[in-house]
């Protein structure tokens, strides 16, 4: 358990040395926020509500797609694909460390200075902007809300785990990891909230883990879920993380078997 | 050549190509589905912003696939491959930017154009100067991401590190999706006139809906033409400076 | 006492795609991928003791990398048996990982932004070092590496020589008792091939590791193993002590000859096969038997200035192995 930690602690370190690399990850982030609350606020024009959502709301949904964001959507799935691709994989193989740890642990690091980042420039944008920000008053909302960002964190990595181990196979992987991100952006509400799509469109989507990434949690804390449904919710969270876990580290070990471990 | 490695690459331009795909369709899912619970945004009806959303990807995607090389352009300086660039029979500018065009991403461009034509078959009938307008502007607008990526090449030759400005530069175009009016004023400022993605790809929708001034559209010709100039200048500039890095 | 490595019939095959030439045949392959069988390593048993310093020879895709790979627990074998240590590598056991170090080349596991002190750091909590024996080795490598002020910069600022020695540093850490190293001095200079050949020299002889070395410098191998395998299209074609290898496969010795007036070579070749002659040098291979009679009839009857008698090199005999094969 130590060698996580330590890896986490190294991780941290040259996370917060590659400084300008980071300050352009955020300012990217920065931009789409404008944009999409730019939109969403031109959209509600004189309305005072648009698919439920207040003007306040709305714009809380922006910037919690910030926030969410900067911590959900990271993850080592191009290092990995990298790694196999490129053999360096094999000095990981023939050490008493388990990949999927060191990786979430590298993974964490990286999470922790995005997110830290991202509530500071939320925190900033809420003070600047007229309107106010919603925000919830009850404790219970806020630990729900937490709970469900842990967990689709955890969720997208083991995800995009899977689907990354699949350049054991075949030398081009990136391209399903592409779409796969690109797709679970979109299924995960992360550009808008669901309520915008059709009714049957959303039913199909609720039954894949991808609303759990940002929309179900973001409607937590907007506290447009009863607390029962919430805990409901998170349950069901909890179910598709085991499964996608399981499957992951399945996958990962037919993998290494038959890996041809290239490069020599 | 490019092609024969291409399809060797099978699954993975595949992948990429439909990733690309999808990401359109998403999008022009999302505005027709916005579209269904109300009749305008920022005053633009559902064709109207469905316009500039794809005049915004006529001019991406095509900049997209001719400029493609810079994105590699840090690794091509300190790998050396520059070197080579120099001093072979050809411009190193065009080596750099241009040389990794992906032939399979045209296709990507196929769809989008079909959109734009029925796009166009819904507008009321507009005289022909309009579509020549829209079609310099558009043509403008590329030149003008051009010179943009000339300035990230010079960048990548000159410090050997900024890389990441190209980055910036694709988030900030996220903002090109909509159209500029959406954006609160001192935005619609910067957009216009700091990083004028603005000039980029609204311009040339707004010209095609007859709301574009003149003074806007000389603007427009004449921040590409500066933009070209400062940046052929800063490219030929940086060469000049640039010292080798191979150990 | 049991051995370090053992194997039996250990066999390894690959399933590798057919890429065919030209467009045509690259829109075929989209359609219709066809595959090819590689037998990489071919029954290959071998028995290596504790504290051995062994040599892997063998041309490239010969099957040493292959079989280093198996060792080391990174590939499973289709068919054979082996023991390192006492452990069947494949299975990857912790307790093995611990006893093992494989070094590869090119890759670096050193952090790039970071002072190689903090990779070494998180090998230290990877293998489950104790801080006494951390230090211990750590003060070792270091003098054995001459690694000093180089190990608080960040990796990227260090030259190719440092980042190599730290790297082995980094990969030494933990005492393995097997070491498998694969083209260790590929890549560097005259300078670091023999600061790395020292190096690996001293480490066996303090610590009685067993160490495995794939190379194709021969100098490597000849300053370093007494005893070499050569293997070829996945089989062992000899397994022994170098200097056999050398008499067993090379029955002549070169006779390197300068005289002070020029000679023909017709009058040399009564006394063995001229390789060479010219002005007043000339190279001659002399059957092994008749070193000696050669050697005292050149300095009788021939005004020789300098003399001096030469094994075949090892590359040739290496070579000649393989074109016998």
């Amino acid at each position: 358990m130590k060698k996580y930690l330590v890896a986490y602690s190294i991780a941290l370190q040259e996370t917060l040395q590659r400084r300008s690399t980071l300050l352009m990850d955020r300012l990217g982030g920065f931009a789409i926020v404008v944009s999409l609350y730019s939109f969403w606020n031109a959209l509600l024009g004189d309305k005072p509500s648009f698919l439920g959502y207040t003007r306040s709301e709305m714009l809380t949904y922006v910037l919690l797609i910030n926030v969410l964001r900067s911590f959900v959507f990271t993850g080592r799935g191009w290092q990995l694909v990298g790694e196999i691709s490129s053999g360096r994989i094999s000095s990981y193989l023939v050490r008493p460390i388990s990949y999927h740890g060191y990786s979430l642990a590298l993974d964490m690091a990286q999470k922790t200075v995005h997110a830290v980042s991202a509530f500071l420039e939320v925190a900033l944008l809420a003070w600047l902007i007229s309107g106010g920000i919603f925000l919830p008053r009850d404790p219970a909302t806020w630990a729900l809300f937490a709970a469900a960002a842990v967990l689709s964190s955890l969720v997208f990595f083991f995800l995009e785990m899977l689907v990354s181990s699949l350049a054991f196979w075949t030398s081009e992987s990136g391209g399903p990891l592409f779409c796969f991100e690109l797709f679970l952006q979109f299924a995960a509400g992360a550009f808008f909230p669901l309520d915008v799509l059709p009714e049957g469109i959303q039913r199909l989507l609720s039954a894949t883990p991808f609303p759990y990434m940002v929309f179900f949690p973001a409607r937590i804390f907007l506290d447009k879920v009863p607390h029962p449904e919430a805990l409901r919710l998170l349950a069901v969270e909890l179910a598709w993380l085991a499964a996608v876990v399981f499957a992951a580290l399945g996958l990962w070990r037919q993998g290494v078997q038959s890996y041809a471990a290239e490069g020599g | 050549m490019a092609m024969q490695a291409q399809l060797t690459y099978r699954l993975g331009s595949f992948g990429f190509l439909l990733g690309k795909l999808i990401r359109l369709l998403f999008f022009f899912a999302f505005i027709m589905a916005v579209f269904s619970h109300v009749s305008t945004v920022a005053g633009y009806t559902l064709v109207e912003t469905a316009l500039f959303f794809l005049t915004f990807n006529v001019v991406d995607m095509t900049a997209q696939i001719f400029f493609r090389g810079v994105y590699g352009a840090r690794r091509t300086v300190t790998e050396g491959d520059f070197d080579f660039y120099l001093v072979q029979p050809c411009s190193p500018l065009f080596r750099m930017v241009c040389s990794s065009v992906d032939f399979l991403d045209i296709i990507t461009l196929l769809p989008v154009l079909v959109m734009v034509g029925m796009v166009f078959a819904r507008l009321p009938p507009l005289s022909w100067t309009r579509y020549a307008a829209y079609g310099l502007l558009s043509v403008n607008g590329v030149a003008l991401v051009f010179s943009v990526h000339v300035l990230v090449a010079a960048l990548a030759v000159r410090t050997q590190e900024l890389e990441n400005a190209i980055w910036i530069y694709r988030d900030v175009m996220f903002m090109g999706k909509f159209p500029v009016d959406v954006y609160a004023r001192p935005v619609r400022w910067a957009l216009t006139f700091g990083v004028p993605i603005a000039v980029m790809t609204t311009f040339p929708a707004k010209a095609l809906l007859g709301v574009l001034s003149p003074a806007w559209t000389a603007y427009a010709f004449a921040l590409t033409a500066v933009a070209l100039a400062l940046s052929g200048w800063f490219w030929r500039d940086s060469v000049a400076r640039y010292t080798s890095s191979s150990s | 006492m049991a051995p370090a490595i053992e194997t039996k019939g250990l066999t390894k095959d690959y399933r590798s795609p057919v890429k065919e030439p030209g467009l045509w045949g690259g829109i075929r392959s989209l359609v219709n991928r066809r595959y090819k069988d590689i037998r990489a390593v071919n029954d290959v048993s071998l028995r290596i003791e504790e504290g051995e310093l062994v040599g892997f020879l063998g041309a490239n895709g010969a099957g040493k990398t292959t079989t280093l790979k198996m060792l080391s627990g990174l590939l499973t074998p289709t068919a054979g048996e082996a023991l390192a240590l006492g452990h069947v590598p494949w299975r990857r056991e912790a307790a093995f990982q611990k006893k093992l170090s494989l070094v590869m080349g090119q890759r670096s596991q050193l952090w790039w932004e970071l002072p190689a002190y903090e990779t070494f750091r998180l090998n230290q909590a990877i293998y489950g070092i104790a801080e006494a024996d951390f230090k211990m080795h750590l003060d070792e490598l270091v003098d054995l590496l001459d690694l000093g002020e180089h190990l608080s910069v960040p990796v990227k600022k260090l030259s190719l020589g440092e980042r190599m020695r730290a790297e082995l540093a980094a990969a030494l850490l933990h005492g393995p008792r097997l070491l498998l190293l694969d083209e260790p001095t590929i890549g560097l200079d005259v300078v670091m091939q023999k600061k790395v050949r020292e190096f690996v020299k001293a480490y066996n002889q303090r610590h009685g590791a067993t160490i495995m070395l794939t190379s194709h410098n021969m100098t490597d191998v000849v300053a370093l193993c007494k005893r070499v395998i050569v293997i070829e299209r996945g089989r062992i074609l000899y397994d022994g002590a170098l200097d056999r290898l050398v008499e067993s496969y090379a029955d002549h010795k070169i006779l390197r000859v300068r005289f002070s007036t020029p000679v023909t070579a017709s009058d040399l070749r009564t006394l063995g096969s001229v390789v060479h002659c010219e002005g007043e040098s000339a190279t001659l291979e002399v059957p092994r038997a008749n070193v000696s009679a050669s050697a005292a009839a050149l300095l009788r009857s021939y005004p020789v200035a300098d003399l001096n008698v030469e094994e075949v090199a090892i590359d040739d005999i290496v070579r000649r192995l393989f074109s016998h094969s």
